[in-house]
């Protein structure tokens, strides 16, 4: 009561309010700025450990450099054919999962079986044991080898392309585990959409077929962005991919710059990605 | 005459083509309906889809659980491939020898089961702060939220080791669990914008009338908000408990010579110990069988609590905002 006698109300709030959020931001400035700050940090010094300290000297951009030009083996060889494999595999994992969760959306016998059985994979894919499925070849489709289309891929479809394609073919099975957290978003969005629109365009003689089109896909437009953000951040964090698993303890300095261009890499996705979001939204809003 | 006995068989045709033209479409409307989803052949469509999908997901299992059951006799006969013909279990004791399993799942899910605790508390604060209440820097705070959910750990993963180090934590659990409750930790910011998404949707009333009754903020947020946010509290338990469980990548770094490891690291140690050993010459035709077991024996807690949670869980999907 002594508060409100000193402060105004809007002050008391923000006090309120400062204090739930006081242990997120102290943690954040611990745990996520602080390390951020440093790797950038390290990624300028050449780092020296020794038994009981640490030493750094001031190289300027060599780590970067070293990484882009000079040595940039390391980086395309390895990016170049995963930005090809996830360019395959986000629209697979998109379009599945967006059916899925309309499937799944339907009302009929046996639903709660399947939606049990299609969550699953929101509980496997994180771990290794996904690894262990990919070794024993679950992964790949049989059909794919009765019908020979590795070999047609070889024929008709670029070299470049080609290897890619047919990893992603290979591990189709895998990019259907992955779309777990996807299928789960698509189906709480599309609860979102209220039944009345639906019931509506029943009324106006609209199809389903044409529902689809005009409410269902436009209304979860905002969710298929979330999803293509969550995908790609997903599949870029993996830690079986082949970029990530290059940031080790070997070499401090140059892991931290091979990490901080890996982020750049992913932030310009995901910017791009809400760029064309906000101008999809708003092309979307100028015609309703 | 004739034309009367003609007209009438004219009307008899037309009558006949009539009733064959009406169960022509009550065929049609059984088989396609009276809408493209409502008839058996769309039904049917359906269904094929969606089980051979779900097949796809089970597979796997029904390979491990196959697999892991089969002894000498049968993984050699080549006539067994999915129905073994006796139940072995020895694999399954091998397996759960070489994880140390009473140990590590102890580890595992006492880990697992207090980072989820800690993350549920401290996201579900930090994203009702973020929804419902003001303080200085909001944007920048929730633009910072974002961030961090976008930003690899891998890019803040060496540092975090040499503040660990410092910190005297290494070979402990602390580097999991201390983050874990202020928010962080394992996609802790993913678990902030779900809670976030989530207190926004509840009407302002409810804070007014709460405040009215005389409820400062912390009775406010444990009294009301807390309990009405079970749906999302739910979605965030599993997911949390799930991923930390599975959890390899932090682990790995953070504890990689400690005694006392959670079965994920446990499992990853197991398969490099049977790759060496395959390396020396000792080829083994249990290999497959014992790692089948080994992965059972890890996915096993999680299908039980899945099994456990799944109803509460479907129905928390559909009603938090999962998703803003």
């Amino acid at each position: 009561m002594k508060w409100s006698r000193k402060f105004d109300s809007t002050t008391i709030r923000k006090l309120e309010g400062s204090l739930f959020i006081a242990p997120w931001v102290f943690g954040f400035l611990v745990f996520v700025a602080f390390p951020l700050g440093y790797s950038l940090y390290m990624s300028f010094h050449q780092v020296k450990i020794t038994v009981n300290s640490v030493n750094y000297t001031f190289i300027g951009l060599n780590h970067y450099r070293e990484i882009l030009i000079a040595n940039g083996s390391l980086l395309y060889e390895e990016l170049i054919p995963f930005l090809r494999e996830s360019a395959m595999m986000i629209p697979i994992i998109l379009v599945f999962s967006l059916l899925v969760a309309i499937l799944l959306n339907l009302r009929f016998p046996g639903r709660t079986l399947f939606r049990v059985i299609f969550f699953l994979p929101v509980i496997f894919s994180s771990g290794q044991i996904v690894q262990e499925f990919i070794a024993q070849g679950e992964g790949s489709l049989s059909i794919m080898e009765t019908l020979r289309i590795d070999y047609y891929l070889q024929e008709y479809v670029p070299g470049a392309w080609a290897a890619p394609i047919q990893k992603v073919m290979s591990s189709f099975v895998l990019v259907l585990w992955y779309s777990g957290v996807q299928i789960l978003i698509f189906l709480a969005g599309r609860q979102t959409l209220p039944a009345s629109v639906y019931e509506a365009s029943r009324i106006d003689g609209s199809g389903p077929w044409n529902t689809f089109w005009k409410i269902t896909l436009p209304g979860l437009v905002p969710y298929i962005f979330l999803n293509l953000m969550y995908t790609v951040v997903d599949l870029f964090t993996f830690p079986s991919n082949p970029i990530v698993s290059r940031v080790n303890t070997s070499n401090y300095g140059s892991s931290s710059a091979l990490a901080w261009i890996y982020f750049s890499i992913i932030l310009t996705f995901v910017l791009l990605t809400l760029f064309i979001y906000s101008r999809v939204d708003k092309s979307l809003s100028g015609k309703r | 005459m004739k034309i009367v006995k003609r007209g009438s068989e004219a009307a008899i045709a037309l009558y006949s083509g009539e009733k064959f033209r009406k169960g022509l479409t009550s065929l049609r409307y059984r088989l396609l309906g009276a809408e493209i989803d409502k008839g058996l052949l769309f039904k049917l469509f359906v269904y094929v889809i969606l089980i051979n999908v779900a097949f796809i997901y089970i597979k796997p299992i029904l390979y491990m659980v196959t697999t892991m059951v089969k002894d000498a006799k049968n993984i050699l006969d080549p006539t067994v491939i999915w129905v073994p013909r006796t139940v072995f279990l020895g694999h399954l004791q091998q397996a759960s020898e070489m994880l140390n399993y009473s140990k590590s799942f102890l580890i595992s899910i006492s880990l697992a089961s207090s980072v989820a605790v800690l993350q549920v508390f401290s996201c579900a604060i930090a994203g009702y702060a973020f929804a419902r209440l003001d303080f200085p820097f909001k944007k920048v705070w929730g633009a910072l939220l974002l961030f961090t959910f976008i930003m690899p750990p891998q890019i803040t993963i060496l540092p975090s080791i040499m503040l660990f180090k410092e910190f005297g934590w290494l070979n402990t659990f602390l580097p999991m669990v201390v983050p874990a409750a202020f928010g962080h930790g394992l996609k802790g910011a993913m678990f902030v914008i779900i809670y976030r998404a989530f207190y926004s949707t509840l009407p302002k009333e409810l804070d007014e009338a709460a405040r009215m009754d005389g409820a400062g903020p912390f009775r406010m947020f444990f009294r009301v908000m807390f309990p009405i946010s079970r749906s999302a509290t739910v979605v965030v338990v599993l997911f949390s408990f799930v991923w930390n469980w599975n959890d390899f990548y932090f682990p790995s770094l953070f504890m990689f010579t400690a005694e006392n490891v959670p079965l994920s690291i446990t499992l990853a140690r197991m398969a490099g110990e049977m790759k060496l050993a395959e390396g020396a010459g000792e080829i083994t035709v249990y290999a497959e069988a014992i790692k089948m077991a080994a992965s059972f024996l890890i996915i096993m807690p999680l299908l039980v609590v899945y099994l456990f949670a799944q109803r509460w869980f479907i129905e928390g999907v559909e009603r938090t905002g999962l998703v803003e």
